[in-house]
C-alpha cells in the first residue's frame, strides 16, 4: 500500500503546526520520520492515524484520496500505530488484547480457544516465544510492543507507525524488534519509524523524512545518500555542535561519597566506589542492571542492608529521603520527570522551592511568594529556563526546560552530591548539549555528580570515570578518555564478558 | 498576552503574568465569577418569587446554615487537597456532637472545656483515618467508608441514640445571637477560612499537603514527608467536621444523634463547585465558601417557597452534575488553548529548549 501525504497543513489557535508537508510512504520500506520535539512529528502522526483532520492538503492511499474522521477509519484503511503510551489492557491476556477489536464468538459468547488460536497466528509471524495466555501486565515493555505489533497485524495493517519504539527497551530487545521490522518489510509492509536515535535510524531505515518547524527539511531521502551530519543539519538547521566540556577541576584527594561492600534491599551486592569532589562519576549499564535502584538505596528510598556508606568520610545510615536531603545534602533527579521528578500542575516557583520551604519560612513559620521568588528567580535565570514567568505550570514547559527546573530545585536545596538519572531522555539534540554543559558547570562549582545514563555518547562526553553495572553489581571501573570508539568497546566488554575479562582499548580497568 | 509571536520568549516574572502561568489560576477566577453570578441569579429569582427570602429572619437563618455548610465544605476540601476523600465527616461530626452533649449535660464540664475536648475527639478520629490510610496504603475512599460506619456505630452504642437536650442555656442563647443580620457563627466559619488560606498559601505544611496531593512520588523524592502530610490533612478534616457539628449544637441548642447524616453531598458540592480539584494538589478556599453559599441559598430558597425537601435533593444532585460537566468542558477548552500556545512558542522561538 502506498500512502501519499500531499501538502498537509494543520493550524492550532495562533500557530501553524504543519505546513505544506508532502512525502510518500512506499510498501516494503522502513521510512524514518525525524525531527526535534515540537517539529510537528506528533501532529503528523495524529493526522495519518485519524486522530486529527488536516486543515489543508490530503492523504492518498494508493492514489485515492481518503478522509479519516477517526482512528477507526485509519485502521480500516490499513494504517495502525504502535504508540509510546501503550494501548494494551494490563489485566487482559495477550490473546484477548490482540483480538479485542473483533473477538470470535460462538452462540454470542466469546470463544476463548479461538481467541488464543487466532492471536497465536499473528504472534507467530513475529515472536513465537510469547504465550497468548499471559496477562499483559507480566510482560516486559519490549514484549508489549511485540503484542501491539501483532495486534496491528491482526487488523491487517499495511502501514505500521512505530513511535519511538526503542525509548524504553534494552539493546538486545531493540535488536529483536529490528529483526521483526525487517521481516515485516520483507513481507511488503511499510514501516514508519519515529526515533530520536540517529544510530538506529541509520541502521534500519531505507529512507528518511525530516521535519523542522512544521515543514519538510528532507523528504524521503534514501538513507544511503545521507550521513549522520546531514540528518542532524536537516533537523536543527545547522551542523551538530561537538560537545566541548571544558576543563574540569576534580579534587581527587577529597572523597565525598564512598561505598564499601554495599548490599541493598533491592539485591545489590559488593558495590564499591568512590565519588570525588567536583567529579562526574558515570554509572553505565543496560536497563535492568540495577542503576536506578542503587540511586534509590543511596537516597534512603530503599535500604542499605550491609556494607558501609561514607559521606565526607563519616559512616552514615540514611533512613528516608528528607534526611538525605536535609542532613546529608544528597539529591536525586529521577529518570521519570513527569511521574517522579516534578509536580507538573504546579508552577516553577513551587517546584524549585519545594525542598527549602521549611528553610525559607519566617520566624512565624510563614513563606511568602516574594521570598520564594527571591530564591527561584536567580536560579531560573542562571539556568536559562525559557519561560514567560516562574508562575508557569511546569507541565507546560518543554522537556529540556523541565530538566533545568529539576536541576534548579537541587541547587536551591544546596545539595553537595546530586544523582542524575538519565538527564536527557526524551530531550532533543540541541537541548541535550545545553543540559550537558549545565551538568559540567555545576560540578565546576563544587557539586559532585553520580550520573546514570544509558546513552553511551552522553556518558563518554560527560563522565570523568565510568562504573559499569551488571546484575546489581559493579562489573568494573574505567577512566574516561572521552574517545568514543575505545571507550564504548571497553564498556561493552565489561557488560558482556563479565568481571574477569580484561577490557580492550584505552579504558583502564580498576575493578 | 505577553507571549509574543514575533519576539519569541520574553522573560517576565511580574505578578501580572500569573494569570497565564497557572491554568488553575485563570480557571479559578472565571470559576469564582461564574459561581458568584449563579448565586446572584438565584437571589434575584428567590427574592422575586418569595419576598420572605430577604426577611431579616430568613437572612439570619441562612447565615447560620451557611456557616455550617462552609465548614463542612472545608472539612472535605482539606482532604481533597491530598487527592484523597473523607466519607466519615458526618460520623466524626456526630461523634463530636454527642461527646460535647455528654460532657456538658451529664458530666457538667464548662462549655469551653467540653467544646475543646469534642474538637480534640474529632481531630483524633481524623488522625486515626489518616494513620490507617498511610500505614495500610489502602485508598482513603474505602478506609473512610469503613470508619464512617464504625464511628457512627460506636457513637450509637455508647449514646444509645439519646438526644442531649438539657444543655446549658448559654448554648442556645449563643445560637440566637445576632450581629446585624447574621449569626456570629458565620464569622467563625470565615475566620476558619482565613486560617486555611494562610495554611495553604503561606506555610510549608500547607504547601506540602498540596504537593503530596498533586504528585505524591515527586513530593516524596523532593524530601516532603508525604505520609505525615496526609495524616495531618485528615486530622484537620476531623477537627473541622467536629467544628461543624458543634456549630449545629449551638444552632439547635441540643446534641442530636441524627446530625451529620446528610452532610456527604454538600461536603463535596462546596469544594467541587468552588474549583478544588478532586485529583488533589489544588484547593480554593474562597471557591468553597461560594460553593457552600450556593448550596445554602438553594436550600433556603426552596424552604421559603415551601417546596419540599425531596426537591432539594434533586436540585443539589443536578447542580453537582452540572458543575462537574462544566469543569470537564473547561479543562478540555483550556487544553486546546494551551496546545495552541505551546506550539506557538515552539514555532516562534527557534531556540526553545
Amino acid at each position: 500500500m502506498r500512502l501519499t501525504i500531499e501538502g498537509i497543513g494543520k493550524d492550532f489557535p495562533g500557530v501553524t503546526a504543519l505546513d505544506e508537508v508532502s512525502f510518500e510512504i512506499l510498501p516494503g520500506e522502513t521510512h524514518a520520520l525525524m525531527g526535534e520535539n515540537g517539529a510537528g512529528k506528533s501532529t503528523l502522526i495524529k493526522i495519518i492515524t485519524g486522530l486529527y483532520r488536516p486543515d489543508r492538503g490530503r492523504l492518498l492511499v494508493d492514489g485515492k484520496p481518503v478522509d479519516f474522521t477517526s482512528p477507526r477509519d485509519a485502521i480500516a484503511a490499513g494504517i495502525s500505530a504502535v504508540h509510546q503510551e501503550r494501548n494494551l489492557i494490563p489485566r487482559f491476556t495477550v490473546g484477548e488484547n490482540i483480538m479485542i477489536e473483533r473477538p470470535p464468538t460462538r452462540n454470542g459468547v466469546i470463544d476463548f480457544d479461538r481467541v488464543h488460536a487466532e492471536a497465536r497466528k499473528f504472534l507467530d509471524m513475529i515472536d513465537p516465544s510469547i504465550d497468548t495466555r499471559t496477562e499483559v501486565r507480566h510482560l516486559s515493555v519490549a514484549q508489549m510492543q511485540i503484542v501491539e505489533i501483532a495486534k496491528a497485524l491482526s487488523l491487517e495493517a499495511q502501514v505500521l507507525l512505530l513511535d519511538e519504539p526503542t525509548a524504553s527497551i534494552t539493546g538486545h530487545e531493540a535488536d529483536a524488534l529490528f529483526a521483526v521490522v525487517r521481516r515485516l518489510r520483507a513481507e511488503g509492509k511499510a514501516i514508519v519509524f519515529v526515533s530520536h536515535k540517529l544510530e538506529e535510524v541509520m541502521a534500519i531505515s531505507d529512507r528518511v523524512t525530516v521535519l523542522r518547524d512544521g515543514r519538510i527539511a528532507a523528504a524521503g531521502e534514501p538513507i544511503a545518500a545521507m550521513t549522520r551530519g546531514k540528518i542532524v543539519a536537516a533537523m536543527i538547521g545547522r551542523e551538530e555542535r561537538v560537545a566541548e566540556m571544558g576543563t574540569r577541576n576534580v579534587d581527587g584527594t577529597k572523597v565525598v561519597m564512598e561505598a564499601k561492600d554495599l548490599a541493598t534491599s533491592f539485591g545489590h551486592r559488593r558495590v564499591n566506589f568512590q565519588l570525588h569532589k567536583g567529579e562526574i562519576l558515570g554509572l553505565y549499564g543496560l536497563v535492568g542492571a540495577g542503576r536506578t535502584e542503587l540511586a534509590r538505596a543511596l537516597i534512603g528510598d530503599g535500604k542499605v542492608v550491609s556494607g558501609d556508606l561514607r559521606l565526607n568520610g563519616a559512616s552514615v545510615s540514611i533512613p528516608d529521603v528528607p534526611t538525605a536531603i536535609r542532613r546529608h545534602r544528597l539529591g536525586y533527579i529521577s529518570e521519570d520527570r513527569k511521574a517522579e521528578g516534578l509536580i507538573l500542575t504546579h508552577p516553577i516557583r513551587s517546584n524549585v522551592a519545594i525542598t527549602v520551604w521549611r528553610k525559607i519560612a519566617s520566624s512565624l513559620g510563614l513563606i511568602t511568594r516574594a521570598g520564594e521568588r527571591r530564591l527561584v528567580h536567580p536560579l531560573v535565570e542562571k539556568l536559562e529556563v525559557k519561560t514567560p514567568s516562574i508562575e508557569q505550570a511546569v507541565g507546560k514547559l518543554s522537556g529540556g526546560n523541565q530538566q533545568k527546573v529539576s536541576i534548579a530545585k537541587w541547587l536551591a536545596a544546596g545539595v553537595e552530591i546530586l544523582i542524575i538519572d538519565e538527564p536527557t531522555v526524551g530531550i532533543d539534540i540541541k537541548t541535550k548539549t545545553a543540559i550537558h554543559e549545565l551538568i559540567g558547570e555545576i560540578t565546576r562549582e563544587g557539586l559532585s555528580v553520580l550520573l546514570i545514563s544509558s546513552d553511551m555518547p552522553e556518558m563518554i562526553t560527560l563522565a570523568d570515570r565510568i562504573l559499569v553495572m551488571r546484575d546489581f553489581a559493579i562489573a568494573g571501573t574505567l577512566e574516561n578518555s572521552h574517545r568514543y570508539e575505545p571507550m564504548s568497546r571497553a564498556i561493552m566488554d565489561f557488560i558482556h564478558a563479565g568481571d574477569e575479562a580484561s577490557p580492550v582499548g584505552e579504558g583502564v580497568a580498576r575493578a | 498576552m505577553k507571549w509574543s509571536l514575533t519576539h519569541g520568549f520574553t522573560m517576565t516574572h511580574s505578578v501580572s503574568s500569573d494569570t497565564r502561568g497557572r491554568p488553575s489560576f485563570l480557571a479559578e477566577q472565571s470559576n469564582l465569577i461564574g459561581l458568584a453570578a449563579i448565586i446572584i441569579l438565584f437571589w434575584i429569582l428567590f427574592t422575586s418569587l418569595a419576598p420572605g427570602f430577604v426577611s431579616s429572619f430568613n437572612l439570619f437563618a441562612l447565615s447560620r446554615s451557611l456557616a455550617v455548610d462552609v465548614v463542612i465544605g472545608f472539612s472535605t476540601m482539606v482532604v481533597l487537597a491530598t487527592g484523597g476523600m473523607n466519607l466519615a465527616i458526618g460520623s466524626i461530626g456526630v461523634c463530636a456532637v454527642m461527646a460535647s452533649g455528654y460532657l456538658m449535660q451529664t458530666i457538667g464540664l464548662p462549655i469551653p472545656v467540653a467544646m475543646a475536648l469534642a474538637l480534640l475527639l474529632g481531630a483524633f478520629l481524623g488522625w486515626l483515618n489518616g494513620f490507617v490510610i498511610v500505614r495500610s496504603g489502602v485508598n482513603s475512599f474505602i478506609i473512610t467508608l469503613a470508619s464512617a460506619s464504625l464511628f457512627l456505630g460506636g457513637m450509637l452504642i455508647l449514646s444509645k441514640a439519646q438526644t442531649f437536650n438539657a444543655l446549658p442555656p448559654e448554648i442556645a442563647a449563643f445560637g440566637r445571637m445576632r450581629w446585624g443580620f447574621v449569626s456570629p457563627l458565620l464569622f467563625i466559619a470565615l475566620g476558619i477560612g482565613a486560617a486555611l488560606i494562610v495554611l495553604f498559601r503561606f506555610t510549608a505544611l500547607g504547601r506540602e499537603i498540596l504537593a503530596a496531593g498533586a504528585n505524591a512520588r515527586a513530593a516524596e523524592l523532593s524530601g516532603v514527608p508525604v505520609g505525615r502530610a496526609i495524616i495531618i490533612a485528615h486530622t484537620l478534616s476531623g477537627a473541622l467536621a467536629a467544628s461543624a457539628g458543634l456549630m449545629l449544637v449551638i444552632r439547635l441548642g441540643a446534641a442530636m444523634p441524627s446530625i451529620g447524616q446528610d452532610w456527604l453531598l454538600p461536603s463535596f458540592l462546596a469544594p467541587v463547585l468552588g474549583g478544588t480539584l478532586l485529583a488533589g494538589g489544588y484547593v480554593s478556599v474562597v471557591g468553597t465558601i461560594l460553593g457552600a453559599f450556593l448550596v445554602t441559598t438553594i436550600r433556603s430558597g426552596l424552604l421559603v417557597m415551601q417546596i419540599g425537601n425531596f426537591w432539594l435533593q434533586l436540585f443539589l444532585g443536578l447542580i453537582l452534575l452540572a458543575a462537574v460537566m462544566l469543569d470537564r468542558y473547561r479543562s478540555i477548552y483550556a487544553e486546546r488553548r494551551s496546545l495552541g500556545r505551546k506550539d506557538a512558542g515552539r514555532r516562534s522561538s527557534g531556540r526553545r529548549a
